[in-house]
């Protein structure tokens, strides 16, 4: 059948099947004529091909990172013009200063791209060399407090600065034009700039009284050096020339004075690894303080014993022929006379021996030893003191060089009273208070927040909310010092600078300023009004060949100035001013002192300064009442017991700390504590001791007839070390049993100077030892010149983001601190002998917490460090098991939002963190690297530089802050560095030597001058 | 009574049951619905459970701040409850492999179910080394050494490493040991059963078993094998765990003595607890003629004899602590016994050395109260004596400075109890579906099953 029509085989169409011409015609054109005369180009859509990828190729990470879980979604935004003098990466450092309590430290902020992450010494000053006290390290922490004031407010109502210094402008007005007082509360003010703002305010407002107050003063020396030498000028000391040194209830080395200064003196009198010399240091006291610790020769005396001692001590002078009668006038003959050594040692049950070691030393070292009495002395004992000096020619070892200026002096407690009563009374129109804590800083029983209550306009200037702030109706936040202008003059000669570093972070103003701004209707700038005033002050009377604006900046970058000297009047010393002064000896003792981290003003709202251990007791987190274990026993208490101390109808509360080597019916405690409404750190820490303070004398801190009452309350104190009783057999002299402290005396030392090395074994390695061809890094620690003081740890937290983790963990031991101050006593409870001894991760060759972690967390690098690679990390915990020397921390929580509330945990306070040190999760164990931060900066120097490293180049932050250079670190594979010298030092040892794990921290044993060959 | 004829082997099997008689004792559990009994016990058991789980969440939801671990007592109550219950599974090993070996009779009563224990046991177990790490999420993978582009591999050098191999092993090594040894019972099971769903997954489960005696060769050379491979696992397991301590140089733990004290503990503990179960089985299911007062008074035996060795391993300890003069390595034994903790101390060594000592009196051996008691002590001893050595050394060790008191929360006491919970739910579950007895080889020593010389 043959029904075909047309002949293809394949076809699209009929038509195309029936082979139709027109469509095989069109087969032939592709292109039909006319076929492109409608596409035009311009009319397509612009949308190129190109541009069509870069949408897809948008749209798709777009679409991407819409999937990722991408937390930060804070800006990002690179320098399109970078900064003239920051590099990403790079710290800058500023000059600046820190000041408190009438001292100041020069300081080196370290920034990091703009935001300041670290305070260090700045080793241009004179005084302080580059080293500052650990609440200066930890003042990072109170600029990023969230604690702080952020914005003026009116009666607790937030407002802004126009109505607020509008207002207080038109009540100021009102009470000069009422004739009212205006009374302006502060601390001491050592700025001249800032003097001179408040010369200015009492000028145009001329009721205003200035009160200052200064709650742990030292008015018993400085009121009793006026007396004697009619000075206005307080010389230091040369701690480093004495060859004895006696210290009556003074902590010079621990809260008293410039501590930082007096350390590193000190510390310069006891380097016997290199100068064979050791000065001997005596302390007569009745707490435990950290001099105390360190003393050689330690006696307890009741501090209200103090007075008849140093008459006793005088005496036996006399008659050793130190100094004759002629030498003095008759009412201090007479006074001497009254006593003698023999009595004195009856009386106190003191030895009689070493209080004539006392004596005899002082007699055969005239002009090269020193007495020092204790801020809480009477002034009477300081006059007796400074006069035995001028006998025995000490005065040669006062230092005037930059001595400490003296002029400003506390209000005095008439003052205080009337004022007191002047508010009672409404007479009162205003008061202002300038960055001063009144409320808290004077003695409770003042009665001045009920007197406030009674004063309606009450202004608070201050940083952060404390007692004061909560009672006033103007609350003006301040600047942080960091965010501050400011000179300080503390010392003769010298004026140091304060500039900001960050702008300020709140809606806070400079304390000047707003000062200024209510003398001026024009806002006045106080960085110009400085510099104004520096041109004046310093820059015309230096003669300076630079012209100013050269001059101002090198002396901002510096920090320092050396001005014009206040003179000193040689004046003779006026006996007729010693007097008699008697004490009675009922009841108990009560001495109270400062505290050792955060003092008394604002630094109590920090955590890392609330959980720097104490250096003698290792309690964090509270004050308490040390006293001695046979008081203890006489009252029936133990450690923890809340008891009560009654003084002259007053009494507070504090729970019991049994301290070795208390003076018996002494109870010492420590002031600073118990704040209310100070911030969430500070607040309810431990107990206001100032509710025992006398109103009528500011600055007695003894107070005699103390009764001791046992509440039968439980209060737990958290320690970072276990308090076992001294004379529990079982654990008794353990650190000598086990030879973690090694010591000697310097008897003993002299006659075998390698007497430490003698009994000791050969240690061998079955295996090869590694080789560490290039640096291998190690520390050296000098017990010598070590004197627990803790600074280290401070400056360990900054750099190293330790976190704060509260009293409840310190209780449980778990503190997170790198490095830690470990302090053994042996001996009785009653003589008890301190060794203190920093303890930190030891770096071990062969570390035994390597070859146990399963997952490789924990590795040694080439140069000899052991390295925590935290993102492997599980957290077995089998590395600290394993440690003897227990100085790894493991993240029980989240430690950056545990404490309390999360409270440190906020966009804020996170900007304190170290950027160049990981911040540690919850479960990974961490500990002291080395500071490999540093080590890693400066070999990248090195290489960038084409040069070996200097084997002392590197430079740890513990080293940094330790103020008597008793930390070395460096290359031990290098025959310069020190630590090679010391590891190589007959008195260097390691702690746990015989466990083989070969520790890379060694120790230079402590030598003590105790004049016989026990320790 | 009459003298005993020693040329006569003893039946381990009470009477003379006839084998259709076995079958129907023992899968009778399996039969029946459970009764109100059963459910009471299991509400208890799940009860405690919940109790762990409850502290587990918290635990790792907050942190491992929850419990009373501290700086310088890294491992607490995870880690004694770990090495507690790898102890306990040791028994069923021992019985099973070790005593199969040697040809014990007796055995077959309460291998099955000493078996179960094992496995149950170390499934316990095994939760605490993961949970006790800071980061279970990561120690999960981290521990295994997995080939991965950062070239990072485990450290072989570590005992918690070791551990890993060796408790992943003896699971995997007694999971399939037991497997064999159901089988044949699998297969019993099936035959018997009219459920069909119950057909279908013993048919699965018996892998087409069908009592065929090719099948029986096989099957009795792949359980001697296996027996054969078990047998070394008793030993190493425990001796593994122990070097989780004797490898570090902790004062009290590093000692070499460890070994071999933790595996005659294990076996101490093990039987304590093997023996307690049984007591309420034969009871409960009408065992008592097939695992007979015999049987228990052997498995007494064998506690009085670890007892002996534990007492000994304590007492040397403490020689060796004098001997080697070592000064941290005296205290850390005094201070066991004399100081903080000495109330755990003489826990441990009263229930351990002096309690089972009463197991020298026939009486005592074969009073079901006594017994009970005394192994209950036994395993509170035995929890006690891995709490002295972990937490009293780690407590007190070099530096006096960093010693620390550890005191247990209740999260350790919940994830304690917790661990109770599971282990005895695990076995509630295990006697309502899975012969407890092995129905196959108990039928292998009834009197008479076995052909005897002179016989024809």
């Amino acid at each position: 059948m043959s029904n075909k029509i047309g002949t293809k085989n394949i076809w699209k169409s009929i038509k195309e099947y029936q082979e139709d011409p027109e469509v095989l015609e069109a087969k032939l054109h592709e292109f039909k004529q006319g076929v492109t005369d409608d596409f035009d180009p311009d009319q397509q859509s612009t949308f190129s091909r190109r541009k069509f990828l870069a949408v897809l190729a948008a749209s798709t990470a777009y679409a991407a990172t819409a999937c990722t879980n991408y937390r930060d979604k804070g800006e990002i935004v690179p320098y399109v013009k970078r900064p003239e003098e920051i590099l990403p990466g790079k710290p800058t450092y500023y000059a600046s200063t820190f000041a408190e309590d009438g001292l100041s430290y020069g300081v080196l902020v370290k920034t990091r791209e703009g935001r300041p992450i670290k305070v260090e010494g700045n080793p241009d000053d004179p005084i302080n060399k580059g080293k500052i006290p650990s609440r200066v390290h930890a003042s990072i922490l109170n600029l990023y407090d969230p604690d702080r004031l952020q914005s003026p407010t009116i009666s607790k109502v937030k407002s802004s600065w126009k109505i607020v210094n509008e207002e207080i402008a038109s009540k100021l007005a009102e009470a000069n034009s009422a004739n009212k007082e205006i009374a302006v509360f502060t601390n001491h003010i050592t700025s001249p700039t800032t003097a001179k703002v408040l010369d200015e305010f009492k000028l145009k407002f001329p009721s205003v009284k200035i009160y200052t107050t200064h709650l742990a003063n030292d008015n018993n020396r400085v009121s009793a050096w006026k007396k004697c030498y009619n000075q206005n000028i307080l010389p230091s000391i040369k701690w480093n020339k004495a060859k004895i040194i006696v210290a009556l209830e003074s902590d010079f080395l621990g809260k008293e004075g410039n501590t930082v200064e007096n350390r590193a003196n000190y510390a310069l009198g006891r380097d016997i690894v290199y100068t064979k010399e050791l000065s001997k240091l005596y302390s007569v006291e009745g707490a435990m303080s950290l001099t105390g610790m360190n003393s050689d020769i330690r006696l307890r005396l009741n501090p209200q014993l103090q007075f008849e001692f140093v008459l006793s001590l005088a005496n036996q002078l006399m008659q050793l022929g130190a100094f004759g009668a002629s030498e003095l006038s008759d009412n201090v003959i007479s006074l001497i006379r009254k006593n003698s050594l023999n009595n004195f040692a009856e009386k106190s049950g003191l030895q009689i021996e070493k209080l004539k070691l006392i004596a005899k030393d002082l007699a055969e070292n005239k002009s090269n030893s020193i007495l020092v009495a204790g801020d809480a002395l009477n002034e009477k004992v300081h006059i007796f003191v400074n006069l035995l000096n001028d006998l025995l020619g000490n005065n040669s070892l006062y230092n005037y060089d930059h001595g400490f200026l003296i002029d400003s002096e506390i209000s005095t407690p008439q003052e205080l009273k009337s004022f007191v009563a002047k508010c009672n009374d409404g007479k009162i129109a205003a008061v202002i208070n300038l960055d001063a804590n009144p409320v808290y800083e004077l003695p409770t029983s003042l009665g001045l927040s009920d007197a406030l209550s009674k004063v309606e306009t009450i202004i608070s200037l201050s940083e952060a909310p404390n007692e004061t702030t909560n009672l006033s109706k103007y609350i003006l936040p301040l600047h942080n010092y960091l965010e501050a202008w400011g000179d300080h003059k503390t010392r003769n000669g010298l004026l140091t600078l304060q500039q900001p570093v960050i702008s300020p972070l709140f809606d806070t103003k400079q304390k000047e300023e707003i000062l200024l701004s209510w003398i001026n209707t024009e806002p006045v700038d106080y960085h110009k009004y400085l510099m104004e005033n520096f041109k004046t002050e310093v820059f015309d009377t230096n003669n300076s060949i630079a012209d100013f604006n050269t001059y101002w900046l090198t002396s901002l970058h510096d920090g320092i100035v050396t001005t014009s000297k206040n003179s000193i009047t040689e004046n003779k010393f006026d006996q007729s001013i010693v007097k008699d002064f008697t004490t009675s000896l009922d009841g108990f003792t009560v001495l109270v002192q400062n505290n050792y981290s955060f003092g008394t003003g604002k630094y109590a709202n920090n955590g890392w300064l609330q959980e720097l251990p104490h250096p003698v007791t290792k309690v964090a987190w509270d004050n308490f009442a040390a006293v001695a274990q046979r008081t203890a026993e006489k009252l029936n208490i133990v450690n923890d017991d809340l008891i009560e101390i009654s003084v002259n109808g007053k009494s507070i509360k504090l729970p019991t700390m049994i301290q070795p080597g208390m003076a018996e019916d002494t109870i010492a405690i420590e002031l600073g504590y118990g704040r209310k409404n100070s911030g969430e750190v500070a607040n309810e820490v431990g107990f206001n001791v100032n509710e025992l303070l006398n109103e009528n004398s500011l600055s007695q801190f003894i107070f005699g007839g103390a009764t001791i009452t046992k509440t039968g309350e439980v209060y737990k104190l958290a320690s970072t070390q276990e308090h076992h009783s001294l004379d529990e057999e079982f654990v008794k002299d353990f650190h000598r049993i086990r030879e973690i402290i090694q010591e000697g005396t310097l008897e003993e030392y002299k006659k075998n100077p390698s007497f430490l090395k003698e009994h000791k074994h050969e240690i061998f390695s079955i295996t090869e030892p590694h080789k560490y061809p290039n640096e291998k890094w190690a520390m050296s620690i000098d017990l010598n010149k070590c004197l627990g003081c803790s600074e280290c740890i401070s400056a360990c937290n900054v750099e190293n983001n330790v976190p704060v983790v509260g009293k409840d963990q310190v209780a449980r031991g778990r503190e997170m601190q790198w490095i830690r101050i470990d302090r053994y006593y042996s001996g009785t409870p009653e003589e008890p002998i301190v060794s203190a001894q920093p303890m930190l991760c030891q770096h071990c060759d062969n570390a035994p917490c390597e070859n146990v972690c399963p997952v490789n967390a924990t590795n040694h690098s080439p140069d000899g460090l052991n390295q925590m690679a935290y993102n492997r990390c599980v957290g077995t915990r089998y590395c600290s098991n394993n440690c003897p020397y227990k100085v790894r921390r493991f993240n029980f929580y989240n430690f950056r939002d545990n404490f309390a509330d999360s409270h440190y945990q906020n966009e804020l306070t996170d900007l304190v963190n170290n950027p160049e040190v990981t911040v540690r999760s919850r479960g990974v164990i961490e500990k002291c690297s080395f500071c490999i931060q540093n080590i890693m900066e400066v070999r990248e120097n090195a290489i960038r530089e084409n040069r070996p490293i200097n084997p002392n180049e590197v430079k740890t932050a513990c080293q940094s802050a330790c103020p008597t250079q008793a930390i070395e670190f460096g290359d031990s594979n290098n025959k310069n560095s020190y630590v090679t010298k010391n590891r190589e030092h007959e008195l260097s040892y390691h702690v746990l030597e015989e466990l083989n794990v070969r520790p890379n921290v060694t120790y230079l044993a402590k030598i003590r001058n105790t004049d016989s060959e026990d320790i | 009574m009459g003298s005993i004829d020693y040329t006569q082997e003893l039946s381990v099997v009470e009477g003379k049951p006839a084998l259709r008689e076995l079958d129907e004792l023992i899968s009778k559990p399996l039969d029946s619905k459970p009764d109100i009994k059963f459910y009471i016990a299991l509400a208890v058991t799940l009860t405690m459970l919940t109790i762990g789980a409850i502290g587990l969440t918290a635990s790792l939801y907050y942190g491992t701040g929850l419990w009373g671990n501290n700086n310088p007592v890294g491992w607490g109550f995870p880690i004694v409850n770990f090495v507690f219950w790898i102890g306990i599974g040791h028994a069923g090993t021992l019985i099973s492999a070790i005593l199969f070996l040697f040809r014990q009779k007796w055995r077959t009563g309460i291998a099955r179910f000493a078996e179960g224990m094992t496995i149950f046991a170390v499934i316990t177990a095994m939760i605490f080394p993961i949970i006790h790490t800071g980061r279970p999420w990561l120690a999960a993978i981290y521990l295994l050494p997995y080939p991965n582009q950062h070239s990072l591999w485990v450290n072989f050098t570590s005992p918690l490493l070791w551990d890993v191999f060796a408790v992943s092993t003896y699971f995997t090594v007694s999971f399939v040991f037991w497997y064999i040894g159901l089988i044949p019972d699998f297969a019993t099971l099936r035959d018997r059963t009219s459920n069909k769903i119950k057909k279908i997954i013993y048919s699965v489960t018996s892998l087409g078993w069908r009592h065929s005696n090719r099948h029986w060769q096989n099957y009795e050379l792949t359980y001697l094998i296996l027996a054969g491979f078990a047998t070394p696992l008793v030993l190493s397991v425990h001796t593994i765990v122990s070097f989780d301590f004797a490898v570090a140089i902790l004062p009290g733990w590093h000692t070499t003595i460890f070994p071999p004290y933790f595996v005659a503990g294990a076996v101490f503990s093990g039987f304590a607890m093997v023996q307690n179960v049984l007591i309420f089985i034969r009871k409960i299911f009408n065992y008592e003629h097939i695992i007979t007062m015999d049987t228990l008074e052997r498995m007494n035996k064998i506690i009085l004899l670890t007892g002996m060795l534990v007492g000994y391993a304590y007492s040397m300890e403490f020689f060796i602590a004098w001997y080697s003069g070592v000064q941290p390595e005296v205290f850390a034994f005094m201070n066991r016994a004399f100081g903080d903790y000495f109330w755990a101390y003489w826990i441990m060594f009263s229930c351990n050395v002096f309690i089972p000592q009463l197991f020298w009196f026939k009486k005592v051996r074969r009073s079901i109260p006594f017994m009970f008691v005394i192994a209950v002590l036994v395993n509170v001893g035995m929890w006690f004596e891995r709490f002295v050595i972990t937490v009293t050394s780690l407590s007190r060790d070099y530096l006096p400075s960093s010693w620390a008191y550890f005191k247990p929360t209740l999260t350790d006491a919940s994830l304690l109890i917790g661990s109770f919970g599971l282990f005895f739910t695990l076995v509630l579950l295990f006697t309502k579906s899975l012969p407890v007895i092995s129905i196959a080889e108990v039928k292998a020593v009834v009197d008479g099953s076995q052909p005897k010389h002179g016989d024809h």
